[in-house]
């Protein structure tokens, strides 16, 4: 950051130095063309972007032929006419059947077969959570014991490996069907179609030679959830818990305990170990899934990745699924889009100027391209506004989130056939299909010879074969953040009357001492600023932990726990106010200033905005980017609403609206219920759609919470009180 | 001045309350393990694992864990093995810190007090009393306790068990005997100080200055001048000559006494610490060993795991042939800034100390926040000084910035694996920058002070002359 200051006046500084302060003293400027350059820049990702390319030699996709054969599809399903054909009407019998199946099936097989139990915890608020890492969250208690799943887990060992390494592949199976409400039919069908993928794949695997990493295959039972069974378990394979809960079960749980029993007797036959098996660090894992809805036009695969705090798995993982899925397989292959903005008008428009440039460009130099057609933006850009938005949310699009946190990449692979199989050669097709496209995956894995590093982890996605990398993306926030010093600067200067060497005054070197004597603790006048700021950030801290509390009364409707949440904030906002900011410490300190207090709040808001930002976009960029296009232009418009009601001119009268506007639109429930809108339509709003939100964001430990507690609403609230500044 | 004190008192015991609260909070927050705070030298656990294998008789520094004082080691080493039932693991531990941290404020106090009467006086005794009016608002010894206490830097270091409160606490014990005149206790803070953690050795220069010539003034040839100007009605420049040396030696003279006093209370001191040492460290090693893996392990820079320093990346790229040599020039980069600034600031031996902790906490090869919260919490006691200090917003929020990206970069490279070792070392890198700008800059506001009070003290005598 360039400094504020210059030392003496006299000398004639360095051309660094004269840059910074040329800068600050054109601040004004600065902000309007870096803003504007900041929101392009962010329009035109889109043709930015870049075809995505496997950057890791070793792992060769595609390059060896598929071998899975009739005979593995024809025993998968052999599987799923076993697994349909149970009776379901004792719902426990049911799932312990179905187990049971599988598990023969899979040791059958040769491999190892194993139960984990793990306990359902439901959500709850807790503050310390979101900075402890994974392995602190050890917290056993308070499980209810009728919640809990039992997963089963079957391990190939790989004949060329050390087993120091494996490949996970899971598939979320319902197996008791303990809701009320599920009902047996096309869903169920379809999660019985995914096992038979994975059947076919994990018996094509337990006879091939080239294996070098052990392959686990995750049934996890998601009755409670995908996530849920995937996380604990995870849990569990990497944070052995050595004491205390082996005999905590045995006292509580005594029922499921004979459960368990029970059902090891029953397939005592079987080769089960009740010991928890694991195989060597995790190299990647693929999260199986097909989905219960059908394509009309072709077998179509969907590719989800986010993961907490918008974390990416490795570009190439996404790379080698999206090379086969297109080029051996003939899937369509797609990511998540937000479809209201597929016909949007202003898009549309913004899509035409754009390509109109690119042809300009070509006439004038063939060698550039890089226009894309209107169609290609309009797609590009919803991709990209989903990516932003599912990375911005912080919670993760499925269970791969949970192996993220392990720094394992994962990704979950969603497939939807074109129609229901009914028909057997169609249905054997899908199979095989899908079992290639799986098989070629793991092949390719298997090659690999390190972790994944070489391509990008920080990106986003704008079609499955397009990304946008850091480098280019941060280009738009840093357009944005940038004048945030500068302004800050620029106020600090003003207000301390700072000689920034360039307003030709005249500093009189020959001050005499009663000057100098004012200029004592000018330089430290910031401090009553500075308190300001920080007792607003005491009372955001506070506002993000009101729902802790509000979580603790009993038949709470989301809407009256809004109403709580909003009334709670308000109050306290009061207390501190007439509590902390008494008027009797401005006293000593305020003189008669060119721009007054206001204009050193303004300069200290601004530059914890800066540094809160800053911070956001290292920990999820995507939230920074929305934040920082809500707050940047208000923190720089703000000014008090007074001194411009006094001026009366247009210009001023355009601010007032400006602030006014960006003061509404920056208010986070504000900006929750204008987007929803824009989406959904008016009709659809509910005041307890918020909270439902929030809680969302806090029961998944996003960080977007902590930033929109303790950057967004305190640095709204210090711009409103800058407005409504009694200068 | 009633109120104040009370409000003194009153801030004091929240930050103690602040403190417990969050010693009783689960270790969610996982500080004693976060390497800003616990580096190899100041870490509780080591700590502990050093006291256990002396409780089986074998050398607590076997095995390159632990690396402080045999002294400390039975001190604490105890208090580390008793558990209370219910209670949080290393509760007493703990509470000791939170005593160190009191009685470091306390002692920051009674020095501010004195700093701040010798200031007055010397500004009496030239006459520039009105420079007073601004700074009687503000007693710049609980300002500076206050920022101690409440430093989040002190905070974290003494909720996460790191042993920084209490070297901190044997520093400022040096300074406030030396400020005082207390020259056994000023001997026993530099010694022991000295031996937990080395690098307060150089402060010796600072306290024999204190010693000898009293506490921070501002420059001898004030007072010269104002003498000149008082005798200025006879022109007789002989007798003005005269004169004037008469009353400058009265005023600032180097009384040798106490400095003699001072080396022969350290000896005395030192002989006694070596001997408690031998004495702790005789049944499994040496005092050859305790040196090599106290001080050697310091002077080595052997373990680069990450810090907040700058040193553990240099030297876990450098080759092996050139580390003997950078690890030289590394160290004599403390000592090569000693005398320059000892020359400058010879007038304020208080300052001088500051700068120098300032410094060697930045050079030093395991630095920790808790080095940090003493210089920092030693700058408010310069409060008169450094009123018009520039770039203080600046620094404070480089200081807020650096310390919010610093977790999250750790946070990036070693948990989430898509950052590096560079994303983290830039934070260092960050942190180093802004203690070099806040000691550059504290060091010209108080030469600027400097200038302002001669320009002052001249003007009063041209008025008073003319």
């Amino acid at each position: 950051m360039p400094k504020t200051e210059t030392g003496t006046p006299k000398m004639k500084p360095r051309p660094i130095v004269r840059l910074g302060i040329f800068l600050i003293s054109h601040s004004l400027l600065v902000c309007v063309v870096c803003c504007t350059a900041g929101v392009l820049a962010l329009l035109l990702l889109p043709l930015l972007a870049k075809n995505t390319y496997i950057s890791e030699n070793a792992l060769m996709p595609g390059s060896a032929s598929s071998m899975i054969s009739n005979r593995d599809i024809s025993e998968a399903n052999r599987l799923a006419s076993d697994l349909s054909g149970l009776n379901f009407e004792p719902q426990d019998a049911a799932a312990l059947e179905s187990r049971g199946i599988l598990t023969k099936y899979m040791s059958d097989l040769g491999a190892e077969v194993s139960y984990h139990k793990f306990h359902h915890k439901p959500n709850q608020f807790h503050p310390l959570h979101f900075f402890s890492s994974p392995d602190s969250t050890s917290s056993v208690k308070n499980f209810s014991c009728s919640a809990h799943g039992l997963n089963t887990v079957g391990i190939i060992r790989a004949p060329r490996g050390d087993g120091k390494e494996a490949i996970v592949l899971v598939t979320p199976y319902k197996f008791g069907k303990r809701g009320a409400t599920y009902k047996f039919g096309k869903s169920g069908a379809a999660e019985t179609l995914s096992l038979s993928i994975a059947y076919t794949v994990f018996s094509l695997l337990s006879r091939v030679t080239w294996l070098a990493k052990d392959i686990i295959w995750f049934v996890a039972d998601s009755q409670y959830g995908e996530y849920a069974p995937v996380e604990a378990w995870l849990r569990d394979y990497h944070l052995p818990v050595f004491t205390g809960l082996g005999t905590l079960n045995a006292d509580t749980c005594i029922k499921i305990d004979d459960l368990y029993v029970f059902e090891q007797k029953s397939i005592a036959q079987r080769k089960i170990s009740d010991g928890f098996r694991r195989a060597g660090t995790m190299a990647a894992a693929l999260i199986l899934k097909v989905a219960d809805r059908n394509e009309l036009l072709e077998d179509t695969l969907n590719i989800y990745a986010e993961a907490s705090n918008g974390q990416m798995p490795n570009l190439d993982l996404i790379n080698i699924v999206n090379y086969l899925a297109v080029h051996r397989q003939g899937l369509r292959v797609k990511v998540e889009k937000v479809l209201t903005l597929l016909d949007s008008r202003w898009l549309e428009i913004l899509g035409e100027i754009f390509e109109l440039l690119g042809k300009v460009a070509r006439s004038l130099n063939p060698g550039w391209k890089f226009g894309i057609s209107a169609a290609d933006y309009i797609e590009g850009s919803a991709t990209l506004a989903s990516s932003l938005y599912y990375q911005a949310l912080g919670i993760p699009t499925g269970p791969h989130g949970a192996f993220r946190d392990f720094q394992v990449d994962a990704i979950t692979l969603e497939i939807s056939p074109k129609v229901f199989p009914h028909n057997k050669a169609r249905h054997n097709e899908f199979l095989l299909r899908g079992g290639r496209l799986v098989e070629g995956v793991i092949r390719s894995i298997n090659n690999l010879l390190e972790k994944f590093h070489q391509s990008f982890f920080l990106y986003m996605l704008t079609s499955p074969s397009k990304f946008v990398s850091v480098g280019v993306y941060m280009i738009a926030f840093a357009l944005l953040v940038a004048p945030l010093p500068l302004v800050a600067a620029s106020l600090y200067a003003d207000a301390n009357q700072l000689d920034l060497g360039v307003k030709n005054t005249k500093s009189t070197p020959t001050a005499t001492a009663s000057d100098e004597l004012d200029i004592t603790f000018r330089s430290w006048k910031w401090l009553y600023a500075a308190r300001e700021v920080f007792l607003i950030h005491v009372w955001g801290a506070a506002v993000l932990l009101l729902p802790y509390f509000i979580c603790q009364i009993p038949n709470c409707s989301p809407t009256s726990s809004t109403v709580i949440w909003v009334f709670l904030s308000m109050l306290s906002l009061l207390i501190l106010y007439l509590i902390g900011v008494s008027p009797s410490t401005h006293v000593s300190i305020s003189q008669p200033e060119e721009k007054g207090e206001w204009a050193i709040l303004k300069s200290a808001t601004i530059s914890v905005v800066f540094i809160g930002l800053l911070v956001m976009s290292v920990v999820n960029f995507a939230a920074a980017e929305i934040g920082a296009l809500l707050l940047v232009p208000m923190c720089l418009m703000a000014q008090p609403l007074k001194l411009d009601m006094k001026v009366g001119k247009l210009r001023s009268f355009l601010r007032i609206i400006c602030n006014v506007v960006l003061g509404f639109v920056a208010f986070p429930p504000a900006a929750f219920f204008v987007v929803k809108t824009i989406f959904e339509g008016f009709d659809s709003i509910d005041m307890g759609d918020f909270w439902n939100w929030m809680e969302s964001l806090w029961a998944w430990n996003s960080a977007t919470y902590i930033y929109i507690g303790m950057v967004h609403l305190p640095c709204w609230v210090l711009c409103i009180h800058i407005l409504l500044h009694s200068c | 001045m009633e109120k104040k004190k009370r409000g003194f008192w009153r801030w004091l015991i929240a930050s103690v309350m602040l403190r417990l609260i969050l010693i009783y909070l689960p270790k969610t927050f996982n500080l004693a393990s976060r390497p800003e705070v616990s580096t190899p030298l100041v870490s509780l656990r080591r700590l502990a694992e050093g006291y256990w294998l002396k409780q089986s008789s074998i050398s607590p520094y076997a095995g390159s864990m632990y690396h402080g004082s045999p002294l400390l080691l039975s001190l604490l080493g105890p208090l580390t093995v008793k558990r209370i039932e219910g209670q949080p693991n290393h509760l007493l531990c703990s509470l000791v810190f939170v005593i160190a941290d009191i009685i470091s404020a306390l002692l920051i106090r009674a020095t501010g007090h004195t700093l701040q009467m010798a200031y007055r006086q010397s500004l009496n005794s030239l006459d520039i009393v009105d420079l007073l009016k601004s700074s009687d608002l503000l007693s710049s010894g609980d300002i500076a306790a206050l920022v101690y206490l409440w430093n989040p830097f002190t905070i974290a270091a003494c909720v996460g068990l790191s042993t920084s409160p209490v070297e901190n606490l044997v520093v400022i014990l040096a300074l406030h005997g030396a400020c005082k005149g207390l020259v056994p206790l000023a001997a026993f803070g530099w010694v022991m100080s000295t031996h937990l953690s080395l690098y307060p050795a150089i402060l010796i220069i600072p306290v024999i200055l204190l010693l000898g010539y009293g506490p921070d003034t501002p420059p001898r040839k004030l007072y010269l001048q104002k003498g000149y100007g008082k005798n200025g009605d006879n022109h007789s420049s002989d007798n003005c000559g005269q004169q004037e040396t008469n009353q400058s030696k009265a005023e600032v003279t180097f009384s040798w006494r106490p400095v003699i006093h001072f080396l022969f209370w350290s000896s005395l001191w030192s002989a006694y610490v070596l001997v408690l040492c031998s004495i702790s460290v005789k049944p499994h090693g040496s005092l050859w060993e305790m040196f090599q893996r106290t001080y050697g392990f310091i002077l080595t820079m052997e373990d680069m795991s990450p810090n907040i320093g700058v040193l553990w990346y240099f030297f876990a790229e450098v080759f092996d042939f050139f580390r003997s040599f950078f690890l030289i020039v590394f160290h004599l980069n403390i000592l090569f800034m000693i005398l320059p600034l000892a020359i400058r600031l010879k007038h304020r031996p208080c300052f001088l100390a500051f700068i120098y902790i300032a410094i060697s906490s930045m050079l030093k090869s395991y630095p920790s926040v808790g080095d940090s919260a003493l210089y920092l919490g030693l700058l408010g006691l310069f409060l008169d000084e450094l009123a018009d200090m520039k770039f203080s917003f600046f620094l404070l929020c480089g200081y807020i910035g650096v310390s919010l990206l610093s977790p999250v970069m750790h946070n990036l490279w070693i948990w989430r694996g898509t950052g590096n070792a560079n994303f983290y070392y830039a934070t260092g890198m960050a942190y180093a920058c802004l203690q070099i700008i806040l000691v550059v800059e504290s060091v010209s506001a108080v030469l600027n002070h400097d200038r302002k009070l001669r320009k002052l003290s001249v003007t009063k005598l041209r008025d008073g002359n003319s």
